[in-house]
């Protein structure tokens, strides 16, 4: 478990770390030795010669002195060790995400990382600072107190010995009695959980459809599991607990009983029983907190385990000779892909000539917008080729591929910030002027005039105090200002109102001009306009060609649209 | 778009909060006083059990010491040492067992309260952020006051009963070692005390650094996309890497302030000093006469255990401050003002002509107590009519439309259904009449079946069929391995279109007379589309209808159009009073036939 904690520092900060554990154990040594010296003490006390107890008193200072250096040396290593490990980890963790493919960042790992890199890390920072140290306590002092009775009697110590290792089974076998219920438990608990938000997010529904009491049985199914198991647990964990204390506390009447036999034999003298028997509580006490320390210690060794799976993903590999593309085209060659072990691209080819407009259309789940993200590399395709101006994308750096493209999808992401950095991402050394002219074209002129602060307007998290309309014509305005070749465009859905339909639009008609485009289109007139339309079915290229070609040949696409007019002709209650 | 309603509405009860609190935590308490009361009271036996082992010792060692020995008594008090050790762990559980036990039934009956508070709160109180809310409540909080419950009160009784059991042993044997004994222990626990002292300051400090690491690593992930496809990956990484170390940084300035006071508070309060205090000054004592060398067994032994039960009360006094935000949070929720049940509910007769006739009358209503969303409505919805509601974002449509499902009560005026005001309406009659379809549609993680049954648990299956084939739902459910059995989120992943047509089913089932509806759709094929505009026609049929509009041409059928502009009623009329008027409403048709004319035009 230490060794875990070991491996996660760098070759700089690990002497620091092991430093602790060093002057942890002598720290404990000593303290082991301070109690041992209580035998000669206590013996030379009974025997009513108490001077002869001076220079075993002076010893037992020196040794509390020694300890209290160590103990403060110890902690202090601790402490900064402990910064050191979340300083390190957060720095791994950062490092090693931002190579990852794109792909790799589904909301659940973005979720799951989040929590890793903050509750998750500061709890490794606490055990490494603070609770490592009395773990190694609790061995090394039962540890050197056992040594000491060796040294006095040989018999009492082996009647010691002899409880180790049945405490040790006691405390695997009533542990995974405690432990196994643990699963159970948890999964009750994220059952409720899951049934808590369920509640919220659908108290309309729940109430309007009349389950208004304690949100209906599904909640309240979940929570008396929830309860069940908690008590279950609870019942067989006590049995657990009450076994491993009662064989711990068994030891030391053990002993007790084992002293107090050999005192009334004669072979042990009483004075030195006493000692020792002081010296048993020093053994025993430090084993139950053992146990309580392991248990800490084992679940931050599951979030190093995570941490180490995070580290463990693997990097989008990079060139050995990194290539530049001669021009802005396109093109996919007989490609596959899956996210698991379904293709969800199954042989598709296709080529966008520089200054080409493709449109991509096709029910949800036809594997639109998986073509998009291969040409930016969210991830690598199975077999086949995607190709940026003739270079396999594998063929060069993420920052060529990415100087290529301009990426203008539905979820937009604004850094908490003002606007102008938020444009001014798009490139960084762009001038004022070139700034200006990009958010002109982009209409993001007109949020900035509406803006209390103009420019210097701060966003919010995530860009929240802007719309969605507003929030595409900013993202449009970067990508204009980046003024890359190629563009990869994913239509809006979302319903706007006229007027920022229409400025989002004029936008992204800037953005397109010029430039080799494919998109993913939802829209009649866009879909017209393209030089080629392809319509993808089940990750299969089903129809190819222009709209006027497609709606002759009266396949699926001439049924889609069909499709299309009946919709936008339709009217609300206009059947009655 | 629809008004969206507020992100955040302003906590009012934060002043009061406090109070709240005080009132609060004893009352969620109740149920499991009892039990804890007992709990308490056998973990006190349990350390006047602890201190007898300790003590059997010393005077074993008084007996074994005497020539000649007692041979007798030397086991007998062997066994009394075995017998209280054995007593003092069984009691020591047993408090433990019936605390959690106890913790287990705090928790039941708090969740199942919160739930049947939050079945009584207005529905708009249900934003999204008090999704999050209701989580970290019911599922969170309840669970961080675990060790309140289950630990704090037994670590307290044990921090007090222990040591005074022993020292009350102690200072019989001898009272001048007792008071030595308990000069480190004093000293210790002042440090101790010092060291824990701007806890709560540096607690937030500290709250504050891990959020700007939690808020840097959410915009890295988040923002990954743009920071990579921008080459900008230094920046977002380097804001991350900034915040990880300003927590470090942080972390250790705030230990090392205190690591001087806290080393001291461990080295007095730890075993070796207590050890060596009490060999010492027992070895002076014995040396002038004054004491029996049997008698600083007693002290080498408990003296030593005088300090661990006192650690407990800081780490419990954190545990404390971190349970009372817990419990904070859960009263502030517990006290959120619940929607008026009226005294008398009425009915209303949904047979008489007139029955469901919905008024709003000089309605005004405001989220916060400042603006108005709606700012005087005088409309009436006809029985088996269209009303559609149309305006620009924030104009107020999605607020009046859910004022009828009494998501809100009115600041001022009301809604009226067959001349009854909602407030006085029986609850279930309310919902009995009103249903209504939203954008946002979210199904639960139960079978299909109970999903559209949801108004009608008793529905048969055929009647079930029935709705989902109305829906256009029920070709998809078919194919399903286990059909309308399949749970939702597990067996099946229904698309947003597929949502939408299952939550159509569902108040197809529910069938009442009056229906509000978010005409937009979740972006769809057009197949689909057309599917889900086939259902909502039957839906729509032989209801009074009340629709938030967001394409012109969907509704200029409907009997009036209503714009709203700022919480008004700017126009209202049939398609073709409006455009004749030549108005907003003119202007806005226009507008959108225009933008859908021009939209797309890429090139």
């Amino acid at each position: 478990m230490i060794g875990k904690f070991r491996r996660l520092y760098d070759d700089e900060h690990r002497p620091a770390f092991d430093w602790m554990l060093i002057t942890a154990a002598l720290a404990a040594i000593s303290q082991g030795v301070a109690f041992a010296l209580t035998v000669p003490v206590l013996t030379a006390l009974f025997e009513s010669r108490p001077g002869d107890a001076w220079p075993w008193l002076f010893a037992l200072v020196i040794a509390a002195i020694v300890y209290a250096v160590l103990h403060y040396t110890s902690l202090t290593i601790g402490y900064s060790a402990g910064a050191q490990l979340a300083r390190i980890v957060h720095h791994r963790l950062g490092d090693h995400v931002v190579a990852l493919p794109l792909g790799w960042f589904t909301e659940r790992r973005t979720g799951e990382l989040s929590q890793l890199a903050s509750q998750n890390v500061v709890q490794l920072m606490r055990v490494a600072a603070m609770q490592v140290r009395p773990l190694i306590n609790a061995i090394v002092v039962p540890l050197t107190v056992f040594a000491a009775m060796l040294l006095f009697d040989w018999r009492m110590a082996l009647a010691g010995a002899l409880a180790v290792p049945v405490v040790a089974v006691a405390y695997r076998l009533f542990g995974n009695l405690i432990s196994r219920t643990d699963h159970t438990v948890d999964a009750a608990s994220a059952q409720a959980s899951g049934r808590v938000v369920e509640f919220a997010r659908n108290q309309p529904v729940l109430r309007a459809f009349g389950q208004r009491e304690h949100g209906g049985q599904l909640l309240e199914d979940s929570l008396r599991r929830q309860h069940d198991t908690g008590r279950a647990q609870i019942v067989s964990g006590s049995v657990g607990l009450t076994g491993y204390i009662v064989v711990l506390q068994a030891a030391f009447v053990w002993l007790l009983l084992a002293g107090v036999y050999l005192a009334l034999d004669g072979t042990l003298a009483t004075p030195e029983l006493l000692g020792l028997l002081v010296l048993a509580v020093r053994f025993v006490e430090p084993l139950i907190h053992a146990a309580d320390d392991g248990a800490t210690l084992r679940i931050a060794g599951n979030t190093i385990d995570r941490v180490e799976k995070v580290l463990a993903e693997r990097p989008l590999p990079q060139p050995e000779n990194p290539q530049v593309p001669e021009d802005a085209s396109i093109e996919l060659r007989d490609v596959r892909f899956g996210y698991d072990d379904d293709p969800v691209l199954d042989g598709v080819s296709l080529r966008v000539p520089p200054g080409g407009l493709t449109a991509l259309v096709g029910p949800s789940g036809s594997g639109k917008t998986t073509i998009t993200r291969l040409i930016a590399r969210f991830h690598d395709a199975w077999d086949g080729g995607v190709l940026i101006g003739g270079v396999d994308v594998r063929e060069m750096t993420t920052e060529t591929l990415m100087s290529q493209l301009s990426l203008v999808f539905q979820d937009v992401f604004l850094f908490e910030g003002t606007i102008e950095e938020n444009v001014r991402i798009g490139r960084a050394d762009a001038t004022d002027d070139e700034l200006r002219e990009a958010a002109r074209r982009a209409r993001v002129d007109e949020i900035v005039a509406r803006l209390p602060d103009g420019w210097n307007t701060r966003v919010g998290e995530g860009g929240w105090t802007l719309s969605g309309g507003e929030r595409q014509r900013v993202s449009i305005a970067r990508a204009l200002l980046k003024d890359a070749p190629i563009v990869l465009l994913d239509e809006a859905t979302a319903a706007l109102d006229a007027h920022n339909s229409s400025a989002v639009t004029d936008a992204i008609a800037e953005l397109t001009s010029h430039r080799t485009v494919l998109v993913i289109a939802h829209d009649l007139n866009t879909v017209a306009h393209a030089d080629e339309i392809v319509l993808l079915s089940d990750g299969r290229i089903a129809e190819r060609g222009t709209h006027a070609e497609l709606l002759a040949g009266g396949g699926d696409y001439a049924r889609f649209w069909s499709y299309r007019d009946q919709s936008n002709s339709w009217q609300l209650g206009a059947a009655r | 778009m629809t008004a969206a309603p507020p992100r955040e509405r302003p906590v009012d009860q934060r002043p009061t909060a406090r109070t709240a609190v005080r009132i609060g935590f004893g009352e969620l308490m109740r149920p499991v006083r009892g039990q804890l009361a007992v709990a308490v009271a056998v973990q006190a036996v349990s350390c006047v059990a602890a201190v007898v082992p300790f003590a059997a010792v010393a005077e074993l060692g008084r007996v074994l010491l005497t020539t000649p020995v007692d041979r007798q008594a030397v086991w007998t008090i062997a066994v009394i040492a075995a017998g209280a050790l054995v007593l003092r762990t069984l009691l020591l559980l047993a408090a433990g067992c019936l605390s959690h036990l106890a913790d287990v039934t705090f928790q039941h009956i708090t969740r199942r309260r919160l739930a049947a508070h939050l079945g009584t709160v207005p529905l708009g109180w249900f934003t999204a952020s008090n999704s999050g809310t209701v989580k970290k409540a019911v599922a969170d909080d309840v669970q961080a006051l675990h060790h309140l419950v289950a630990h704090t009160l037994l670590d307290l009784t044990n921090a007090v009963v222990m040591p005074a059991t022993a020292i009350a042993y102690l200072l019989a044997v001898d009272w001048r070692m007792t008071v030595i004994c308990l000069v480190p222990l004093a000293l210790g626990a002042l440090c101790y005390f010092r060291a824990m002292g701007g806890y709560a300051e540096q607690m937030i400090a500290f709250d504050q650094a891990l959020s700007k690491i939690n808020s840097s690593v959410v915009e890295l992930v988040r923002g990954i996309t743009v920071i990579k496809t921008f080459g900008r990956t230094e920046r977002g990484h380097a804001r991350f890497r900034r915040s990880a170390d300003d927590f470090a940084t942080f972390f250790l300035a705030w230990v090392r302030a205190k690591t001087a006071i806290s080393a001291t508070a461990d080295l007095l309060l730890s075993p070796v000093v207590m050890l060596t205090t009490v060999l010492i000054a027992g070895t002076i004592l014995i040396e002038s006469g004054t004491l029996a060398a049997v008698d600083v067994l007693p002290f080498a032994l408990l003296g030593l255990g005088l300090s661990a039960p006192m650690l407990a009360i800081g780490t419990n006094i954190i545990a404390l401050r971190a349970s009372r935000q817990a419990a904070e949070r859960i009263t502030t929720v517990l006290s959120t003002p619940a929607l008026a049940e009226p005294a008398e509910p009425r009915t209303i007769d949904d047979t008489a002509v007139d029955g469901t006739t919905v008024e709003f009358r000089d309605l005004r209503f405001t989220y916060d107590g400042g603006t108005e969303a709606l700012r005087g409505i005088d409309l009436e919805l006809r029985p088996n009519t269209v009303t559609a509601l149309v305006g620009p974002s924030g104009s107020g449509k999605s607020t009046l439309a859910r004022m009828l499902p009494r998501f809100w009560d009115p600041t001022e005026g009301a809604v009226t259904i067959g001349g009854v005001d909602l407030r006085d309406l029986d609850p279930n009659t309310l919902y009995r009449t009103v249903s209504f379809v939203f954008q946002d549609v979210q199904l639960l993680n139960t079978s299909v079946r109970d999903n559209i049954a949801l108004a009608r648990p008793d529905a048969t299956l055929d009647e079930i069929v029935a709705v989902a084939k109305a829906a256009e739902i029920h070709d998809r459910i078919s194919e399903l391995p286990s059909g309308y059995d399949a749970v939702v989120g597990t067996d099946v992943q229904l698309s947003g279109g597929e949502a939408q047509r299952v939550s159509i089913a569902r108040a197809l089932l529910a069938d009442t007379p009056v229906l509000v509806l978010d005409e937009a759709t979740a972006f769809v094929d057009p197949e689909a589309e057309v599917a889900i505009q086939r259902a909502l026609s039957r839906l729509a049929r032989g209801r009074t209808l009340l629709v938030i509009a967001h394409r012109l041409a969907t509704i200029r059928g409907s009997d009036q159009i209503v714009v709203l502009d700022n919480g008004n009623i700017a126009e209202q009329g049939t398609h073709d009073d409006l455009l004749a008027r030549d108005g907003r409403y003119a202007g806005m048709w226009h507008a959108q036939q225009e933008a859908s004319a021009k939209r797309g035009g890429l090139r």
